[in-house]
């Protein structure tokens, strides 16, 4: 199962995606990386059924990117985005064949200069969080979350307290993930962070 | 059992599922087999077909010359043979109206018939189909395929209910599958040689009347189409009625 | 006056004639099919599950037509290239189809493809690919890239996700731009670029000798005998797999071939050689 937690701090929101790629009872892939940017201010990070997953992510990525280049370069928000992402998987849901992709978006507003954090499942629930996560990673990190989360955190705060988190995945989850690639959305946009 | 008040919604109206047991398919038995030498190739099949544990018929040929110096055969449901080998034939005609009455290679028709099973990918053709000739250097030539379309190039290849009892035998006697020169304690292999037809059709007919001591699906008859550089000429052969 | 009289046609008022062809049109008005063919459906509510019960001997072990299926295929990338190994056996349930099967797709003299799972499904749609890379190539003046290849092979399967393909295959080339490359594509839609990939039923015992031995600074000799060895691996423990083993180098001349190994004669060569597979006697 794949790995997927995001927290939102007072200037960032971090996105941490587990490494690893498993198909039946092989790892595939040790280096994979569960995201996608969709402009420069927002980003997609995914779980769910095999094919899918990428599929749908790089199809809203394309949309994202087409709006703002009709609409004279205006980047759609992070509400706007997730909103757009939530009526896609909503919309997925009643068709046919409905694309079975989690996913958490994590954006910066910046006209309101807001860090955002948003959970997005395939039925097409949305939620703004401080925290969240996708499959079972959450079963094991909420509660450590909501003991240690504060409102006043920076991204360095952020980051130790994701650190917490995996530290515990490590020794509870009975599959190795390969670790996990970290990325922060700021004001300044989005970067990969090397945890030590 | 449901309930149902008559309504404008049509899924309330059919509130119990519709079942749908679907089953357009049956096996009519019989085996087939293709052997190709170094400048014929042969195809053979019994003429038994049944349904279920009833004969039929006892001479009902599935082997079939399909022009071209080809000769087909699709071995399973005979209604799917049948519909498979009239498409092939169907094509080929106006393969040959199109080129001026150009040969169609087997190697191509090898080629078609693939996409004539795939294009029933999701609604299979219930057959193992195989075709028999000549390549373009006057070489014996067998093709076999699956019923969705994946083939093959092959010495020898036998179909049908008894494929396996007779293809263990054609590795060995074919292609020497296991089989050493004497004195040399397993360790030479027998080499390799191209039959002769009359060697080929020995095997053909010891296969048959093998399959049919100990298939029910296999005998009466057994009916062979020989393809040469002159043409295709056809021999048949008794097997036990019983 | 030809669609008044059309309504009244037989194909019209049959039902099931005309779900054949309201399924038929909607797959076969798909774009990227446009140089496929169209493939019939059977004229039911859920071709899916009819298809299942036909052809899927793991959940109805007395299905009538059985697909070939199981294999070991691999590939992976080092200093000098890159090398594909595949065995050579096609079963059907228990039954062992052939031992001679080409696991190994010429797409062309610069990409290769594997085949794994679906027999049918994999010649077919990677000779399509073939088609596609050479219309590519008509089009741009300019090889396809095997990232390109890869996709255009991950979006057509993706398009029939869930109509019961099975396909796991690595796409593998050389080109200026990329250098060699490895993509794993199977029938859920995945696509994957890496180093190192095993597929198939004996992927497991396959994936234990490589990663094992695997180096990056392997010479040409050296790869070729790991991914040799590797499936014979395979063949000794997964049953599904056996036959021969092909082999093929890539490097940015193109692929070479580097012949048909029969099993049963490179088992005891090897055994003999390395003084391994001491569990067997003789």
């Amino acid at each position: 199962m794949d790995i997927i937690l995001g927290i939102r701090v007072q200037d960032a929101t971090i996105i941490a995606t587990s490494k690893a790629a498993t198909r039946g009872i092989s790892i595939l892939k040790d280096t994979d990386d569960k995201t996608r940017e969709l402009n420069a201010h927002n980003l997609i990070a995914y779980t769910g059924e095999a094919g899918d997953t990428v599929q749908f992510a790089e199809y809203v990525q394309a949309n994202i990117q087409l709006y703002s280049m009709r609409e004279n370069d205006i980047e759609l928000s992070p509400l706007a985005t997730a909103s757009f992402v939530r009526n896609q998987l909503a919309t997925s849901i009643r068709s046919r064949k409905p694309y079975q992709v989690n996913c958490l978006i994590a954006g910066y507003d910046t006209k309101k200069d807001q860090p955002t954090l948003n959970w997005i499942d395939y039925l097409g629930t949305q939620v703004e969080l401080p925290y969240g996560a996708h499959g079972y990673a959450g079963f094991y990190t909420t509660s450590l979350l909501d003991k240690h989360y504060r409102k006043d955190m920076v991204v360095d705060d952020g980051l130790k307290l994701l650190k917490l988190c995996l530290k515990e995945l490590e020794t509870r989850m009975p599959i190795d993930f390969k670790g996990v690639y970290v990325k922060v959305v700021d004001k300044d946009g989005i970067r990969s962070v090397e945890l030590d | 059992m449901q309930t149902t008040v008559a309504s404008e919604y049509s899924n309330e109206i059919h509130s119990v599922p519709i079942e749908h047991r679907f089953n357009p398919y049956s096996d009519n038995g019989g085996t087939v087999l293709g052997i190709a030498g170094e400048d014929f190739a042969v195809l053979a099949g019994d003429t038994r077909q049944v349904e279920g544990y009833s004969i039929q018929s006892r001479y009902e040929p599935k082997i079939f010359d399909v022009g071209d110096n080809i000769v087909m055969t699709a071995n399973g449901f005979a209604a799917d043979g049948v519909a498979l080998i009239d498409k092939f034939r169907q094509q080929l005609k106006w393969y040959k109206f199109d080129n001026f009455g150009g040969k169609l290679e087997i190697k191509s028709a090898a080629r078609y018939i693939q996409h004539l099973l795939y294009g029933k990918r999701f609604f299979p053709y219930y057959v193992s189909t195989l075709i028999a000739g000549l390549d373009e250097e006057g070489k014996g030539a067998v093709y076999s395929y699956d019923p969705v379309g994946s083939y093959e190039r092959e010495q020898c290849r036998a179909g049908g209910a008894a494929a396996s009892l007779i293809m263990p035998f054609l590795d060995n006697q074919v292609n020497f599958k296991n089989q050493f020169i004497p004195g040399t304690d397993g360790k030479e292999k027998k080499p390799l040689k191209y039959l002769t037809l009359e060697e080929v059709i020995e095997l053909v007919r010891d296969a048959f009347s093998s399959a049919t001591e100990r298939h029910i699906y296999v005998g009466d008859g057994l009916e062979i189409k020989i393809v040469t550089k002159d043409g295709v000429r056809t021999e048949y052969y008794p097997l036990k009625r019983d | 006056m030809n669609t008044i009289s059309q309504r009244f046609t037989h194909a019209n008022t049959n039902d099931v004639a005309n779900e054949i062809n309201t399924v038929h049109d909607s797959l076969s008005h798909k774009q990227t099919l446009e140089l496929a063919p169209s493939i019939s459906v059977p004229p039911i509510s859920q071709p899916t599950d009819f298809l299942r019960a036909h052809t899927d001997d793991a959940s109805n072990p007395d299905c009538k037509i059985k697909i070939a299926h199981g294999t070991t295929t691999l590939a992976f990338r080092f200093q000098g290239g890159i090398i594909v190994a595949v065995d050579s056996r096609a079963t059907a349930g228990n039954w062992i189809a052939s031992q001679t099967v080409n696991k190994v797709i010429r797409i062309n003299p610069f990409l290769l493809g594997t085949m794994a799972g679906g027999a049918a499904d994999c010649q077919y749609w990677e000779t399509w690919l073939g088609t596609q890379c050479r219309l590519h190539e008509l089009r741009e003046k300019e090889r396809i890239s095997v990232a390109a290849a890869s996709k255009i092979l991950s979006n057509l399967v993706y398009e029939y996700k869930g109509m019961g393909l099975s396909m796991g295959t690595m796409v593998c080339g050389h080109t200026k731009k990329e250098g060699p490359a490895i993509y794993y594509v199977d029938s859920d839609g995945t696509r994957l670029k890496g180093d190192l990939f095993c597929v198939g039923s004996g992927q497991t015992f396959a994936y234990g000798v490589l990663d094992s031995e695997y180096k990056w600074d392997l010479t040409v000799e050296e790869a070729l005998y790991l991914g040799k060895r590797s499936i014979l691996a395979a063949t000794h423990r997964d049953a599904y797999s056996g036959g021969s083993i092909n082999l093929y180098h890539i490097n940015e001349q193109g692929w070479t071939y580097h012949g048909n190994h029969n099993v049963g004669d490179v088992f005891w060569d090897i055994r003999d050689q390395e003084q391994s597979f001491v569990n067997v006697d003789g």
